[in-house]
């Protein structure tokens, strides 16, 4: 016989953000309390079952106006995966021109379908030189 | 095209953020074709370019983009409708002839001082961040402290981090999410730091940057001193009592290497004030007509040079609506004259625009002062609306219909916000 225990998540649905309470018995959810409206129960639902995120960081670029292309996940990873698909991202490096939506990595953290990529273009027509760059490189 | 300036334009856009960038469209929509961004960055996309994060454009797009995604939409846009984008430059000054033209000086990296002649201004400069000068933290100066905002420019386009142990005051998105940023990068937050007894960022923004990582959120607490003397080495902390003040004896020293300050943007406006325009003493920005017509002539204002907004898709939706009515001045198109005005009531901090005009439809922007949960939103006595919740760090937008406008025969019409018992 399992017993009952509760968990307290935060519903990031809409700014009011409703306390939740969601009690489970292992791995079964017994019951969902707090939320003001039914969005709040779907929220608790995901967070306990499979709680995902998505991020963005960078990776350094060659040629560009700027040291850093801003990359992003393509869809959300499992939580716990965040740290992993960081250490394999930090490993990446660009060179310029690069595609807006251009995949720098397949498969992030082993999550079949996840890919990183970049989140803006970097072509000429975007940047000017900048002398400054030329004097410090 | 970027780069070019031409000597005579319709329409002057000042920033290439993304309130000049959609005042460069608005004016275009309105029927004229010669339109300049002046930017003083190397590139067009104003703070966009290092919000990396996503969480931009769900009401504008209806979905969810990176800053420098939603920046390119428009930049995209700009390119190929041909505006000019002068990249690098500042305008210094503006003068009006006898003819009525403009007369915009605009100090260039590569052409020097021109004047630039045009028949409409859109003011899109932005806002900048408060600093420590501005909430006067007492302690040595020691580097390490910056703006939040800095150190998100420093991370995400120069690819530097600022420091190894980092404490966040001010819970406001930017100091969020930048908790989240240092963190992914291997910097360790000690906590963010908060005065009010509430968050300034947004729930969503609480949970997935700083619950997510164990990051303490700490409450109705400030920094009060900074220890080190090259160096930041710590930094004390204080629980605050009613009036705002740290109780001293109930602190303890938190040590780090980093201090973030993210305690509030000011309205950029030092061109604004040389030009003798009209500035609202609440929102730091110019005071503004429904068209979105400062007090000088032909010059208009839109974006967080008006007043800060905590989403971009406003910003784009008010400069939109500013660059039109600047393109149809410079088509010596004139609207009638505003007639009422309208004024901020109970728990209003401000609204906006300052005066309405019974003719056309408006869209008014407004803050409250307190957390209200539920409330009651009045205009005047011509609309009622039940809101379930409203806080400071987040706009409230209506829209006012000519019919409702259409028998109101005052010269004054207020908003309030009337607390409601559950």
């Amino acid at each position: 016989m399992t017993t009952r225990r509760v968990q307290n998540y935060v519903c990031t649905s809409c700014p009011i953000g409703c306390p939740l309470q969601l009690v489970h018995e292992g791995d079964e959810i017994v019951e969902i309390e707090g939320q003001e409206c039914n969005r709040g129960a779907k929220y608790a639902k995901q967070e306990f079952v499979d709680p995902r995120r998505t991020f963005a960081t960078t990776v350094p670029i060659e040629g560009a106006l700027y040291a850093r292309l801003p990359v992003k996940l393509s869809a959300p990873i499992p939580k716990h995966l965040m740290m992993a698909a960081m250490g394999e991202i930090r490993k990446l490096s660009a060179r310029a021109p690069v595609a807006l939506g251009q995949v720098m990595l397949r498969d992030v953290a082993g999550v079949a379908g996840v890919d990183v990529v970049a989140s803006r273009t970097i072509p000429r027509t975007l940047c000017a030189p900048d002398p400054r760059a030329e004097s410090r490189a | 095209m970027f780069g070019r300036m031409s000597k005579s334009y319709d329409v002057v856009v000042v920033g290439g953020g993304p309130a000049g960038l959609a005042a460069a469209l608005g004016a275009l929509e309105s029927g004229i074709s010669r339109v300049l961004i002046v930017e003083r960055e190397p590139e067009a996309g104003g703070i966009l370019r290092q919000c990396i994060h996503s969480g931009f454009g769900l009401h504008h797009f209806k979905e969810e983009l990176t800053g420098p995604e939603y920046a390119e939409r428009f930049i995209t846009k700009v390119i190929d409708r041909d505006i000019d984008v002068v990249p690098q430059s500042y305008v210094t000054g503006l003068a009006v002839d006898s003819e009525g033209t403009r007369l915009v000086r605009v100090l260039s990296e590569r052409g020097g001082l021109s004047t630039i002649e045009c028949r409409s201004v859109v003011l899109a400069m932005g806002c900048r961040e408060r600093t420590r000068g501005a909430v006067r933290i007492p302690g040595s100066r020691p580097s390490g402290i910056c703006t939040a905002g800095l150190a998100q420019k420093l991370v995400n386009l120069d690819g530097y981090l600022p420091g190894e142990r980092a404490v966040i005051l001010g819970s406001g998105d930017i100091g969020l999410i930048m908790a989240r940023r240092l963190t992914l990068e291997g910097c360790k937050v000690e906590g963010v730091f908060e005065l009010m007894p509430y968050s300034n960022g947004l729930t969503r923004n609480v949970v997935q940057c700083l619950s997510d990582f164990d990051i303490p959120l700490h409450l109705s607490t400030t920094v009060a001193m900074i220890h080190g003397r090259d160096r930041l080495e710590a930094v004390t902390v204080a629980p605050v009592d009613e009036a705002g003040q740290p109780i001293l004896e109930k602190g303890w020293d938190v040590p780090c290497d980093t201090l973030l300050l993210s305690i509030g943007l000011i309205p950029e406006n030092e061109l604004s004030l040389n030009l003798g325009i009209e500035l609202d003493v609440v929102t730091g920005g110019p005071v503004v007509t429904s068209t979105m017509a400062t007090s000088l002539p032909g010059v208009f204002a839109c974006g967080n040079v008006l007043h800060v907004h905590d989403l971009v898709d406003f910003v784009t939706e008010e400069a939109l609506r500013a660059g039109r009515f600047a393109g149809e001045y410079a088509r010596h198109i004139r609207r009638p004259q505003d007639t009422i005005s309208l004024v901020p009531g109970q728990n209003v901090r401000y609204c906006l625009p300052h005066t309405l005009s019974p003719d056309r439809t408006h869209t008014i922007y407004l803050r409250t002062k307190k957390k209200l949960q539920p409330c009651l939103l009045k205009v005047g006595d011509l609309l009622e609306r039940k809101l379930r919740f409203v806080v400071p760090a987040e706009m409230i937008h209506l829209t006012i219909k000519p019919e409702l406008l259409e028998r109101f025969y005052e010269d004054r019409l207020q908003i309030d916000l009337i607390p409601l018992t559950e």
